[in-house]
């Protein structure tokens, strides 16, 4: 299993660097875009003043033997949902994998939504299907806030359960900042003409982003996902060697020690013989 | 001059070409050599690259942006397949299900107008490429 989970780690690894290069132009777009002066105002990027609903998105695996993936991503999952919940009117759940949703139905939590079709290799189209439902919901007022909990990728040796609020999609607004403060090199301070106005286009890319940051997501969830598992099974790969060594070692002393009792008996019965 | 199109799963196209034809929001722009810097939004629609060697590549591709900058093209769009993946029952039924979607409200008939552009034009392409 070790090695299934490696295989698979390498093909979501791969994907999410793949993906990622998609993420870094629409950063460097944002960029571009904060330079040119546009005000960044989009109302997918201001906090809205009701707090009637929001949702949260749990991204869980649909099988264990991954160590403490799921244990952690549902931990962090429950605090979130509590500290909405004191916030808002209601919260509903959309729940990915079927691990978080055996654990939150156990605990009698309401879902509103679960999906179980999501492996190693979730697809754009499938993420997005999720990613518009929600921003359509959010766009026409029903929902107020959507936040997201996964497990967020660092780097090959960390990763942590992550708690992330993506609509409204305040983290964008703060890489405007970022992006126009720092010294870009000379060549990205071109003077790019609009087409048709930044404003249009800023319209256009917060949508995008969102999609790309909820796709990220996904990524990194079947990234983690796959690398929790292949450390779990390496564990019990390694364990499970210590224990047949130590049990192959006590069957030949038990063995050993019959052996010698019995040729004691032998050599015993002779000598009282002779 | 080099032109890139990423979609969110992959890079689809990385390639050397002699002039760009890209679907904007409100029609096709060219880009050829040395073209001024410039951002524009996409639309959905065929993407045309001419080759070195004069041959023309067709791609569809769907929404996005697109940035050219010190003759590199780069396109960031949801979708992108050749022209000839083009599915012209599937793009029929998606434009089917984007005329059935409601439009109750301000919001809903914008998100509705903008799938159901984006529907028409895919069938266009599939149209387009099931007469080549």
């Amino acid at each position: 299993m070790e090695l299934v989970a490696t295989a698979q780690f390498r093909r979501a690894m791969e994907r999410a660097v793949a993906a990622g290069a998609y993420s870094e132009r629409i950063v460097r777009l944002v960029g571009d875009l904060a330079r040119a002066g546009g005000d960044a105002s989009h109302p997918l990027l201001d906090e809205r003043e009701s707090s009637k609903k929001a949702v949260l998105l749990i991204l869980t695996a649909n099988r264990g033997m991954c160590g403490g993936y799921n244990g952690g991503v549902l931990r962090t999952a429950v605090a979130r949902l509590e500290e909405l919940t004191r916030t808002f009117e209601e919260v509903e759940l959309y729940v990915v994998g079927k691990r978080g949703f055996s654990y939150l139905t156990y605990r009698d939590y309401k879902i509103a939504r679960s999906f179980f079709d999501f492996e190693d290799k979730p697809t754009f189209a499938e993420v997005d299907a999720i990613a518009s439902e929600l921003l359509e919901r959010y766009q026409t007022g029903e929902i107020d806030r959507l936040d997201v909990v996964y497990s967020k990728f660092y780097s090959i040796s960390k990763q942590r359960p992550s708690a992330e609020t993506i609509l409204p999609l305040t983290e964008l607004a703060a890489t405007d900042g970022d992006e126009s403060a720092e010294d870009a090199p000379s060549e990205s301070r071109l003077q790019f003409e609009f087409l048709p106005s930044p404003r249009s286009v800023l319209e256009e890319i917060v949508p995008t982003a969102f999609r790309a940051k909820t796709f990220k997501c996904f990524l990194d969830a079947a990234v983690g996902e796959q690398i929790a598992r292949m450390v779990a099974m390496k564990a019990a790969t390694e364990n499970a060697d210590e224990m047949i060594s130590s049990l192959t070692t006590t069957y030949n002393r038990a063995r050993q020690g019959q052996i010698t009792n019995e040729i004691l008996e032998v050599v015993g019965g002779a000598n009282a013989l002779s | 001059m080099k032109c890139v199109a990423v979609t969110p799963e992959k890079t689809v196209v990385e390639r050397e070409t002699k002039f760009v034809v890209v679907p904007l929001y409100d029609g096709e722009y060219a880009i050829g050599v040395g073209h001024t810097p410039v951002v524009g939004r996409l639309g959905a629609g065929e993407l045309r690259l001419t080759l070195d060697d004069d041959s023309v590549e067709r791609w569809y591709v769907e929404g996005g942006f697109v940035e050219a900058a010190n003759d590199v093209v780069s396109l960031l769009t949801t979708r992108a397949c050749k022209f000839s993946e083009l599915d012209l029952n599937e793009a029929t039924q998606a434009l089917n299900d984007a005329l059935n979607r409601p439009a109750t409200s301000p919001e809903l008939r914008e998100i509705k107008t903008k799938a159901v552009a984006t529907a028409r034009a895919r069938v266009r392409a599939a149209e387009k490429a099931a007469r080549r």
